[in-house]
């Protein structure tokens, strides 16, 4: 086995904390399956010789360029607080978790403002197949981000009690997978339904 | 970085370097931007317009990739972590290329 010989060359906490990441990369990977489920889901209804979907009528790409530029500045910050941990930053890192935090929210309330708009408009998740798909989909992605936007509060509160220590390089690198992995699903997001439905 | 930095362990995901992050920031940004242009002029035919914004979303992707999720392959990990991310993606082609494939038969055959 491989990890014998990592084994053999660092100390036992790097090495399980090693094999902690892993684990975490590979519940990413099953989100990913999760999330290519629902766009195979979202392409069958939506181009197979289905009804054109009701949502063109609806959509404002403006507003979904401002939540795509949300979460892509989200992730810019993030990236920076984990580079402030690297150099045992305390403030700097609580500061760009915050920004973070208050950028993610901010896509998050785009969404549930387009989400009720487009209900009142008459698109709804149960007037159609197709409504189905965009609101799970696009759902789900909302959720995970979400449940991403508690768990950087919770990073913040812990931040001064882990004392920028392995324990807190460690779940700031579980959670910067899973914030850029959500990043790179939106890309497919806003290329497939949004973009691909305003054509 | 001074020594000590330096043999911090990084879970298979490169170092972090300022200008890698703000490489991949800026170029993302120019590439969603360019994407909401072309479908938002609407100058360009059907085709064009899907061309141009799947190469944008695949180039994001990769950027992405590279410059935030930091995969590469000089480290034990690294490697690790690049093939579960290869094994992946043969199940996520399986998965939607698969359906499509399936769903196009049936409509083809159901109309015709």
């Amino acid at each position: 086995m491989q990890t014998e010989a990592v084994m053999a060359h660092h100390e036992h906490h790097h090495n399980t904390d090693a094999i902690d990441v892993f684990g975490f990369w590979l519940y990413i990977m099953t989100d990913c399956v999760l999330f290519g489920c629902l766009f195979a889901t979202f392409l069958v209804l939506n181009t197979m010789g289905m009804q054109p979907s009701a949502l063109k009528s609806h959509l404002n790409l403006y507003d979904v360029l401002i939540e795509s530029m949300f979460l892509l500045a989200s992730n810019f910050t993030f990236c920076l607080a984990v580079l402030n941990l690297y150099q045992k930053k305390l403030f700097k890192v609580q500061l760009w978790l915050a920004l973070s935090f208050v950028l993610g929210a901010s896509f998050i309330f785009m969404e549930v403002t387009e989400f009720i708009h487009l209900a009142k408009e008459g698109f709804r998740w149960d007037v159609s197949g197709a409504a189905s798909a965009f609101f799970t989909l696009v759902g789900t992605h909302g959720l995970h981000v979400t449940f991403g936007l508690l768990w950087i509060l919770l990073l913040i509160i812990q931040m001064p009690l882990l004392k920028m220590n392995q324990v807190a390089r460690r779940r700031m690198t579980y959670l910067g997978l899973f914030w850029n992995f959500l990043d790179i699903v939106w890309i497919f997001v806003f290329t497939i339904v949004y973009l691909m439905g305003a054509i | 970085m001074d020594h000590h930095e330096l043999q911090q362990p990084d879970y298979g995901t490169g170092q972090k370097k300022l200008g890698i992050y703000f490489i991949g920031f800026v170029s993302c940004t120019l590439l969603t931007l360019f994407s909401f242009w072309v479908v938002m002029a609407a100058k360009l035919p059907r085709l064009e317009t899907f061309a141009l914004i799947y190469s944008a979303a695949i180039i994001q992707f990769l950027v992405q990739l590279i410059c935030f999720l930091r995969l590469n392959t000089q480290t034990e990990q690294g490697k690790n972590n690049v093939l579960a991310f290869v094994f992946t993606g043969v199940i996520l082609v399986t998965i939607i290329v698969g359906s499509l494939w399936i769903m196009w038969n049936l409509n083809y055959y159901m109309m015709n």
